[in-house]
């Protein structure tokens, strides 16, 4: 590959010349790698349009707008209602797709931002040369980069080169966006998948750089459980809490404890993903939650010093923070809030003004004196502080309910349409149950408390009347392990391509829950018992962790963390996402024998046609999240959202009852077959959980299944189908394609339900959507071009 | 008299357009005029347990027929209702916005959306896609004034809502009539 090399030379004696500690460094060198570049190194921000307009064929993208105007210049507010255009003439489609490729822009900036500090830091750490060695068990260390870049990674600097790519790429996105560009919705969406793209690949760098760098876990199924839950925190001891994505001051934070034996002296504790990536570094950290948790655990009081870095943290943390006298220290460019920048000072004079009250908090972007000031920091103000809370008590919350007027403000407020008022009437009586019960669904954002006229916190209400929940928050998470083995792959590669490992189901994303978070355990239970592959990242990850079933069992006590048929798989942190998608991308590689290198159409073809994975976003709200899951679309990958996401104001949706819409190569053949409608759709928004079981049952069903592959989804779907919905499912003719593919004991019943449907049986093709692909075209043209070459 | 009403979700408002507050007589007049009306229901039907399933079965017996959003066909199969069209909510609006979709029973594409039951976000963004990409007009019988409708019962509580459709399946004349 393309990479930094260098010479040192001690001492060099010649007759001519004598020199000594001379390095010399070159620019690009050509890597040995025998596999053939293929189409697409470093694509362009067009490049890969016709695959995305090939897609967009059959899941056309579906608008649901949150507004009906454009404001993104003065030449506005313009009304797009209906098919009025605004001053640029952009439509309201075209507006939609513009707001989505500019947020996946903002989601992959934000990861890319990220990686890149983190290359950074691990190159000033390790250095440039530091070899990229992901164990012993991976060989394909970097799945999406070789695919994406054409090249292969092979020290820390070299991770410079993909960083580079990905922001100028950024750029151009982002240049799209102003006023008087694109005027086509699908050119903008095919931008937006760039991005999504540009999205994942940065993650597999961050994480790579980090899994290296840190020393995490390099795809051990066997990580340790960690505590998880407010309830593990002991106050006894001085207590850190770190909030966002970027864990270097976490690390430092623990690197200084460990080096000054105060590591058993403090508790460091962490909310949403530094959290989960403190643990893979030391799993004596412990996780509170996802983001859901921020404002509840500060008005705690809790937290002796909050440490916060970059990525959904909340922004008025520092004013929460103030109100219990928790110090603040912001460690990155991201996030000022104000503050002093006190890099250049000495620690023990930051330490003295923050303790005193003298300011709120530090802004302090070096990460080692993060650790320093940390640590020191909570243990002087630990005895003072005693632990001040803004959580009022029974009484309190009495006195304050007695002040609600009844005007359901808070209610009208609450994303999840909680019963605020009516739990506040019951209190005003002395019964707290109410208001304690909706904490399950509560999830944490305050704009309760914003909303309501008489100054009443109903956030600190429900917390007060939860002090017993709160307590027995004590549970657990495993580990994140990071990227999926070479050898699972090889193991799952062919029972997943052939259907007989029923799917791959990933829990991922926010804590955004219109539900309360306890369906994304029950949703990833039901696929665990079936034996399908679940795999989590971030805060689902965390989720999960906080239930236990009748015998008191979390899911990662029951259910093992190796990837393969009913396992449980904790990658890890929102960057960690990049390693399911890598272990996709892994299948056409190490199963499928595809190259990787500048492949993309080919391998997002094979995932699409073959890998039956399907990714769960149970609680959307951020733009990396959509940026991972648009991504994942152009990797073809379906997403499910909650339903929250049709805010999202885009789905790519198919349409079964449309048959010209799934015409695909039998790449055997090289004709066009019309082929079974799966995935049926790439981006889909499930009204309940139990739609969202019935789609991932649908989703994972992929042309090349198998007979008993098809077999065995259909089975599930079915039994699923009976189970939530209380009916048969009424669009079995569309899946079963061949009489093989019917569930063996549901025989008589299908083929009756078949025949009603005027049922004709189907070819199982070898699929592509890629006509290169063909096998047979694909021979003749080189036969054609070895003619050509003899002339 | 003309009523006013805000939106329960003080933030779906959308932009210019604003939904027309209807009570059930006047909400009735809608779905008399249309030819082909249909009404979606969705899985929080059953949050008042029988009470607002029962209701619109009985719309459902007056001749509207019924598309099952979510899991909730499996309320309506508990009384024994079958001759539901069970589809997602999301796969519906896509499907309203095919002006040459047959329609729930095949008789053609709906001249009314008519809403219930469904959870408040995706009743809103549902309304945006048939307000901004369809000619076809919607109503929500949920006890939240939706905004992005086109005609919208009021806020209301439990109660009152109950009483509502109680009129509303009264006024509402039965099919072919």
């Amino acid at each position: 590959m393309s990479k930094h090399e260098k010479i040192k030379i001690k001492k060099l004696t010649s007759p001519l010349l004598n020199m000594g500690d001379v390095e010399i460094e070159f620019g690009k060198i050509e890597d040995d790698w025998e596999e053939p570049q293929g189409p697409t190194p470093k694509p362009g921000v067009v490049a890969l349009r016709n695959w995305d307009r090939r897609l967009m064929e059959r899941y056309e993208p579906f608008y649901t707008p949150v507004c009906d105007m454009c404001c993104l210049c003065s030449y506005g507010k313009c009304d797009l209602t209906h098919g009025k255009r605004g001053a640029c003439g952009i439509d309201s489609k075209t507006q939609q797709a513009r707001m989505i490729a500019l947020e996946c822009a903002i989601g992959a900036a934000a990861h890319g931002a990220h990686s890149r500090h983190m290359v950074e830091y691990q190159i000033e750490k390790k250095g440039r040369d530091y070899r990229i060695d992901m164990g012993l068990n991976i060989a394909t260390e970097a799945p999406i980069y070789r695919t994406i870049i054409g090249e292969r990674p092979k020290t820390l600097g070299d991770l410079e080169d993909g960083m580079d790519y990905a922001e100028q790429q950024l750029q151009h996105i982002v240049s799209s966006l102003h006023t008087g560009m694109e005027g086509d919705f699908k050119d903008y969406e095919s931008k937006a998948m760039h991005a999504g793209m540009l999205d994942n690949l940065v993650m597999e760098i961050g994480d790579i750089a980090q899994v290296i760098g840190y020393d995490f876990p390099k795809g051990e199924s066997d990580v340790p459980l960690s505590e998880l839950g407010a309830g593990t925190i002991d106050k006894e001891k001085p207590v850190i809490l770190i909030i966002g994505h970027n864990v270097v001051p976490g690390v430092e934070i623990l690197t200084y404890a460990e080096a000054y034996e105060k590591a058993d002296r403090i508790e460091l504790a962490g909310i949403c993903c530094s959290a989960h990536d403190l643990i893979r570094k030391n799993k004596s950290a412990k996780i509170i939650g996802p983001m859901s948790e921020q404002v509840r655990f500060i008005r705690s009081g809790m937290a002796d010093v909050l440490v916060l870095d970059e990525q959904c943290v909340r922004v008025d943390l520092l004013e929460e923070a103030k109100k219990v006298k928790t110090p603040v220290i912001v460690t990155t460019d991201k996030i000022g809030l104000g503050l002093r920048d006190r890099t250049g000072d000495g620690a023990d004079q930051i330490v003295d003004d923050l303790a005193s009250g003298k300011e709120p908090g530090a802004m302090i972007l070096r990460p080692e004196k993060v650790g320093e000031v940390a640590v020191k920091l909570a243990e002087r103000v630990f005895p003072t502080r005693n632990k001040l809370r803004t959580i009022p008590d029974k009484d309190e919350i009495k006195s304050e309910a007695a002040r609600c007027v009844s005007c359901e403000e808070c209610q009208r407020a609450c994303p999840v349409n909680l019963h605020i008022s009516a739990a506040l009437k019951d209190a005003k009586s002395g019964n707290f149950d109410s208001l304690a019960e909706l904490r399950e669904r509560c999830i944490g954002c305050a704009r309760c408390d914003s909303a309501c006229k008489k100054g009443i916190k109903p956030l600190s209400l429900i917390e007060g009347a939860s002090d017993y929940i709160i307590k027995e928050d004590r549970y657990n998470v495993r580990v994140g392990r990071g990227p999926i083995l070479d050898t699972e792959i090889r193991n799952v590669g062919p029972p997943i391509v052939f259907g007989e490992i029923p799917g791959v189901v990933v829990f991922a994303g926010c804590s955004n829950y219109s539900n309360g978070g306890r369906e994304v355990a029950e949703m990833a239970e039901e696929f665990l018992k079936r034996r399908y592959i679940v795999v989590v990242s971030g805060c689902a990850a965390m989720t999960i962790g906080k239930y236990r079933d009748e015998d008191g069992q979390t899911l990662y006590e029951k259910y093992p963390g190796n990837f393969d048929a009913g396992c449980l798989v904790n990658v890890g942190s929102c960057l960690t996402n990049a390693h399911i998608l890598g272990a996709a991308v892994k299948i056409p590689h190490i199963f499928g024998r595809r190259n990787l290198r500048g492949n993309f159409e080919e391998i997002s073809d094979y995932i699409l046609n073959r890998v039956g994975a399907v990714a769960v976003v149970w609680g959307t709200y951020s733009p990396k999240a959509l940026a991972i899951g648009t991504g994942l679309n152009r990797w073809g990958i379906p997403v499910i959202l909650g339903p929250s996401g049709s805010k999202y104001r885009r789905l790519y949706l198919g349409r079964k009852d449309k048959e010209e819409k799934w015409d695909i190569y039998n790449a055997r053949t090289g004709e066009v077959v019309n082929a079974d409608p799966t995935p049926e759709h790439l981006v889909y928004v499930a009204e309940s959980k139990e739609e969202a079981i019935i789609e991932i049952a649908r989703l994972v069903m992929r042309p090349n299944d198998n007979v008993k592959g098809r077999q065995i989804k259909l089975a599930h779907y079915i039994d699923l189908h009976k189970r939530y919905y209380g009916t048969m499912p009424g669009d079995l003719h569309y899946y079963i394609r061949q009489e093989g593919d019917i569930p063996m004991t549901m025989k008589p019943e299908i083929k009756a339900i078949l025949e009603k449907k005027g049922w004709k049986e189907r070819v199982i093709p070898d699929p592509t959507l890629v006509e290169r692909l063909v096998w047979k075209k694909k021979d003749k043209e080189d036969e054609k071009d070895k003619k050509e070459e003899g002339r | 008299m003309k009523m006013f009403a805000t939106p329960w979700v003080r933030t779906q408002t959308g932009g210019t357009t604003k939904a027309v507050p209807v009570m059930p007589d006047a909400a009735s007049r809608i779905i008399n005029n249309a030819k082909r009306p249909v009404i979606a229901v969705g899985a929080a039907i059953n949050d008042l347990g029988d009470e607002l399933v029962e209701r619109v079965i009985k719309l459902h017996e007056k001749g509207i027929p019924i598309a099952a959003t979510a899991h909730s066909v499996k309320f309506f199969e508990r009384k024994g209702v079958r001759d539901v069209y069970e589809v997602g909510i999301i796969e519906l609006t896509n499907l309203l916005t095919d002006p040459e979709w047959s329609g729930v029973d095949g008789s053609g594409p709906p001249d009314l959306v008519i809403v219930i039951g469904i959870n408040l976000d995706l009743t809103n963004q549902t309304f945006q896609t048939l307000k901004n990409f369809t000619d076809i007009p919607s109503l929500s019988i949920s006890r939240y004034f939706m905004a992005n409708a086109n005609y919208s019962f009021p806020n209301i509580d439990d109660e009152i809502w109950l009483l509502y459709l109680d009129e509303l399946v009264w006024k509402v004349k039965e099919r072919g009539q």
